[in-house]
C-alpha cells in the first residue's frame, strides 16, 4: 500500500490534503491522500516495550492490543471519536499524564515516512537509546500533513498501573500552588487538574488514605480531550505551572501547564491557539528567523509543495 | 597572520582568543585521544555578544567553528579542524534560575550537569540525566549530544527532560525553541544535532523530585540466557527500574579484582537492578524482583542494606572499565544498542568472533535499554593488533544493524561512526539530513564534516582507543 501511495504522491498533480481517520475538524477541500485504510500493528514485542504500528489504527485498537499484555501509551492521547495514531502523532496530542510522564514525542523512537518526492525513508528505530543522525522521528511530531506522510511510528510503551483519582474542592489560585507543590514531592502523582471548583489528582501504585473525596477516573477523559459547548471560542494556552489564575479559564490541566480558556478575544498570552474539535486553528506569534528555518525544512521534505497543510 | 585571525583579535577583548600553540594544545581533542588536530584558534568567549562577534567574522571568512563545552565526548565531535575555530563554551557557567516550584532550573549552556543537582539539592529535586561523566561535561553538551545514563530507562535521555533550548543562529539570531511551541519539533530536532545546527547558549531543565528510597538488588546466573530471560520478565512484570545493567563473566571477574565487593565469581552473567520510590514501592518492588529472579535460576541474589551497600555494589559495575583496562595494554569501547531479546544471539556471535579474531572481549551492558558496551582487549604494540580490533569492532555493529538495533546508543556519531551512518541509512535518509543542516547553516560552517558522512565519502572509521589503561579523562568514572 505504501509503493501505491507513493505513486500517487508522485503523479499527483494538484496539492494533496493528507487524512486519516477524519475525527477532528476538517479545514481543507483539497485532494485528499486518505492512509485510514493503512492499518494494523507491524510488531509488538511487550517485553521490549516497544509497539510499532501503522498510522490509520484507531487509537482504540492499538489501546486494546497494548491492554492485552498489561500495557499503554503513557502520552494519554486525546480520542476525538474513532481517531488514528497517525493524526495523533501528526497533531502532536497529549494528554493529562503529560506533566508527569512526559508527552506523545517523548515516546516516540522511530518513524517511516513518505516524504513529497514519494520516497518512503525511515528515521529512529525500535531503540530506547538511539543518537544515529538527527531526530527527524521527533521533529515531524506536530507536523501535521504539512511536510510528509506519518506511514509508521514505533513508540516506547509502559506496563499499565493502577490509578486512583481524588478531588478537593478550592480555590482556584489555591489548587494552582498546591498541584506544583505536591509534584515536588514524592508522591506517586500521574495527573492534576482544576475543574469547576475543585482539584483533581490522580495517584498511582499503592499509597496510603487520601483526605479528599475519591472519584471516578473518567474525569480525565471530560478533560482530555476538553471540548466546551459553550458559544465563545475555546482557547489552550501553554503557561509557566505556576501562572496565576487566568480569566474566563475553564479548566487547568497538565499539572498547571495548559490552561483551557474560552473567550470571544485571545488572550494575551505568549503561548495560546484556538482550539476546535482537536486541531489547533490559530497560531501562536514566531520569531521570523524561525519561520524561515520551518519553511526551508518543509522544502526538504517537501520541495515541490506536494502536501497542501502549511506548518 | 590569517585576516580571521586579525579581525577576531581586532574586534574580540584581550585573552578571549589563543592562537598560541602551547595553550592551544590541552583542545586538541575529546574523550576520543585517538583523534587530534590543532585549531586555527581557540575562543573562550565570556557573553553572547562575544560569540555573535565571532560568528559573524567566521561568515566573512567563511571559517568553519567546532563548537565544545568540557570535551568529554567519546566519538570526536568536537574534534577541531585545522582550518577552523574551536568555539569553547566553558565560560558561560552562571545558573541562571532555579524554580523549585515550578521545578524548573535556567541554565547557560556551560554549566556541568552535576552542578545543576547540587544547585537543586536543597529544595530536595535533582536532574535526572546522569552520563558517567557528568561531574564534567556540561549540559550544553549534553543537549548536543542527547546524553544518556545509567537511569535513562526509567527518567528518558536529555531529550525528555529539556524544556527549552535557546540557541544563536550562524547568522547571529538568537531563538528560543520550547515544548510550549505548537508545530513540528525544533526543540528535539536540537538535542542529538551534534553541533551542526547552532549555538547551544542557554538550556531550561525539568527538576525531579529526589526519590526518598534506592535500593539495589544483585543476582548472579549459571547462564548469560537466563540472566537475559530474567531482564525480560522483570520489565514484564510491569517494573521499570531505576537501574538495570548487566556484566558477563570476564567483566564480573576484573571488577571484583579490582574493588572486592563480594561480586559471584562462579557466575557466568551478573544482574544489577536498583529500585527507587516511594518507601512502600521500593519494599513492594524490591520481593517481585526477588521472586522473578528466583524463579529465574539465579544462583545468588543479595539486596543492599543500606545506602553505603548500595553505592559499594554499584561500585564493581561503574569501575567496569578501568578493571578491564588493567588486564590488557588497550581497550576499545563500542556503543551499539540491539533489541534486548537478541542479547544471547548477539553474545554468542561476539564470542565466534572473538576466537576467529584471537581477541578477548568482555560485555557491559545497559540491559534495561539494550545498550550494549563490547570492550575488546588489544595492544597496540603488537603488529596488525589495532587493525584486527577496529575490523572486529566494525563487525560488531554491523551485526548491532543486523538484529535490528543502532550503531550509537550514547556517545554520539561524531566523526568516530562516520562509516557506520552509511551501513545504517539510505542515501536519501542521508540526504534528509544533509538538508536539514543547510537550512540552519547554508554556508556548512558548523561543524562541518561530523555526525553525517556525504555520500561519496565515507570516512575512516575510528574508536575509542585507550592505551595503557589511560583515558583522556582519567579522573571521570566510564560506564
Amino acid at each position: 500500500m505504501l509503493n501505491l501511495l507513493s505513486e500517487q504522491i508522485k503523479d499527483s498533480k494538484e496539492p494533496l490534503q493528507i487524512v486519516g481517520r477524519e475525527s477532528k475538524l476538517k479545514t481543507s477541500t483539497n485532494k485528499k491522500l486518505s492512509i485510514a485504510d493503512y492499518q494494523g500493528i507491524v510488531s509488538y514485542q511487550a517485553s521490549e516495550l516497544v509497539i510499532t504500528v501503522k498510522a490509520g489504527t484507531s487509537l482504540q485498537e492499538l489501546q486494546q492490543v497494548l491492554a492485552s499484555k498489561n500495557q499503554m501509551l503513557s502520552f494519554e492521547p486525546p480520542d476525538y471519536g474513532n481517531s488514528s495514531i497517525g493524526g495523533t502523532y501528526a497533531c502532536a496530542l497529549s494528554g493529562s499524564a503529560q506533566a508527569f510522564r512526559g508527552s506523545l514525542r517523548d515516546f516516540v523512537l522511530g518513524i517511516k515516512i513518505i516524504n513529497g518526492e514519494g520516497k518512503i525513508l525511515s528515521f529512529g528505530g525500535q531503540m530506547m537509546k538511539n543518537v544515529a543522525g538527527y531526530d527527524v522521528a521527533r521533529l515531524l511530531v506536530g507536523s501535521k500533513g504539512s511536510l510528509a506522510v506519518i506511514a509508521e511510528m514505533s513508540f516506547k510503551v509502559l506496563p499499565k498501573v493502577t490509578e486512583a483519582t481524588y478531588s478537593i474542592e478550592m480555590l482556584e489560585d489555591d489548587a494552582i500552588i498546591l498541584m506544583n507543590k505536591w509534584a515536588a514531592t514524592a508522591l506517586p502523582l500521574s495527573a492534576c487538574a482544576y475543574y469547576q471548583g475543585k482539584f483533581y489528582y490522580r495517584l498511582f501504585g499503592k499509597h496510603d488514605k487520601q483526605q479528599a473525596e475519591e472519584v471516578d477516573n473518567k474525569i480525565w477523559q471530560t478533560l482530555n480531550p476538553f471540548q466546551t459547548t459553550e458559544k465563545e471560542f475555546l482557547w489552550r494556552a501553554s503557561v509557566p505551572s505556576t501562572t496565576k489564575k487566568i480569566a474566563n479559564t475553564v479548566a487547568i490541566d497538565c499539572c498547571g501547564n495548559r490552561r483551557w480558556i474560552v473567550s470571544e478575544h485571545k488572550p494575551d498570552l505568549a503561548y495560546v491557539e484556538k482550539w476546535e474539535k482537536g486541531l489547533a486553528i490559530s497560531k501562536s506569534v514566531k520569531h521570523p528567523a524561525q519561520i524561515k528555518i520551518e519553511q526551508g525544512l518543509k522544502k526538504v521534505f517537501d520541495p515541490h509543495g506536494v502536501y497542501h497543510n502549511k506548518l | 597572520m590569517l585576516k580571521v585571525i586579525n579581525d577576531l583579535l581586532h574586534n574580540l577583548p584581550t585573552g578571549i582568543l589563543i592562537t598560541d600553540k602551547e595553550q592551544s594544545v590541552v583542545f586538541e581533542c575529546d574523550g576520543l585521544s585517538a583523534y587530534r588536530q590543532l585549531p586555527l584558534a581557540v575562543a573562550l568567549p565570556t557573553n553572547i555578544e562575544q560569540i555573535k562577534t565571532i560568528l559573524t567574522i567566521c561568515r566573512k571568512y567563511n571559517t568553519p567553528i567546532v563548537t565544545r563545552g568540557a570535551g568529554t565526548g567519546l566519538s570526536g565531535g568536537a574534534l577541531p579542524l585545522e582550518k577552523g575555530i574551536l568555539l569553547v563554551l566553558s565560560k558561560l557557567n552562571k545558573i541562571l534560575t532555579i524554580d523549585p516550584l515550578q521545578r524548573i532550573a535556567e541554565v547557560e549552556v556551560g554549566v556541568r550537569n552535576i552542578q545543576i543537582s547540587q544547585a537543586a539539592d536543597c529544595y530536595n529535586l535533582y536532574y535526572a540525566p546522569d552520563p558517567s561523566s557528568q561531574i564534567a561535561c556540561t549540559i550544553g553538551g549534553n543537549v548536543a549530544e542527547n546524553s544518556g545514563g545509567v537511569h535513562c530507562l526509567k527518567y528518558g535521555l536529555t531529550v525528555n527532560n529539556v524544556l527549552a533550548v535557546k540557541i544563536l543562529t550562524i547568522e547571529g539570531e538568537l531563538l528560543e525553541f520550547n515544548q510550549s511551541q505548537q508545530g513540528i519539533d525544533l526543540l528535539a530536532l536540537i538535542n542529538g544535532s551534534e553541533g551542526l545546527l547552532g549555538i547551544i547558549i542557554e538550556v531550561t531543565v525539568k527538576l525531579l523530585p529526589k526519590p526518598p528510597k534506592a535500593q539495589l538488588i544483585m543476582a548472579g546466573f549459571a547462564d548469560i540466557v537466563e540472566c537475559a530471560n530474567a531482564v525480560t520478565n522483570i520489565i514484564e512484570q510491569g517494573i521499570i527500574p531505576a537501574g538495570l545493567e548487566m556484566m558477563d563473566k570476564f567483566a564480573i571477574e576484573a571488577a571484583e579484582a579490582f574493588v572486592k565487593i563480594g561480586y559471584p565469581l562462579d557466575a557466568e552473567a551478573l544482574l544489577l537492578c536498583e529500585l527507587d520510590g516511594d518507601e512502600t514501592q521500593v519494599r513492594v518492588d524490591i520481593e517481585k524482583v526477588s521472586q522473578i529472579l528466583k524463579a529465574a535460576q539465579a544462583t545468588s541474589i543479595t539486596v543492599s542494606t543500606n545506602e553505603k551497600h548500595r553505592l559499594d555494589l554499584w561500585q564493581g559495575r561503574k569501575s567496569a572499565f578501568p578493571a578491564i583496562g588493567r588486564l590488557s595494554p588497550d581497550y576499545y569501547c563500542m556503543d551499539g544498542t540491539i533489541p534486548r531479546n537478541k542479547l544471547a544471539e548477539v553474545l554468542a556471535k561476539m564470542a565466534e568472533l572473538s576466537e576467529i579474531y584471537n581477541l578477548r572481549v568482555a560485555n557491559v551492558f545497559h540491559a534495561g535499554d539494550g545498550n550494549l558496551h563490547p570492550l575488546i582487549l588489544y595492544d597496540a604494540n603488537k603488529e596488525g593488533e589495532l587493525e584486527k580490533t577496529e575490523e572486529f569492532g566494525q563487525k560488531i555493529l554491523e551485526l548491532c544493524i543486523e538484529v535490528g538495533g543502532t550503531i550509537t546508543g550514547e556517545h554520539g556519531v561524531g566523526v568516530e561512526k562516520l562509516d557506520s551512518m552509511c551501513s545504517q541509512f539510505t542515501a536519501p535518509e542521508l540526504e534528509t539530513f544533509h538538508g536539514i543542516k543547510k537550512v540552519f547553516d547554508q554556508q556548512e560552517l558548523l561543524n562541518p564534516g561530523k555526525a553525517v558522512p556525504t555520500l561519496n565519502r565515507c570516512a575512516e572509521l575510528g574508536k575509542m582507543h585507550v592505551h595503557n589503561n589511560q583515558l583522556p579523562f582519567p579522573e571521570l568514572e566510564r560506564f
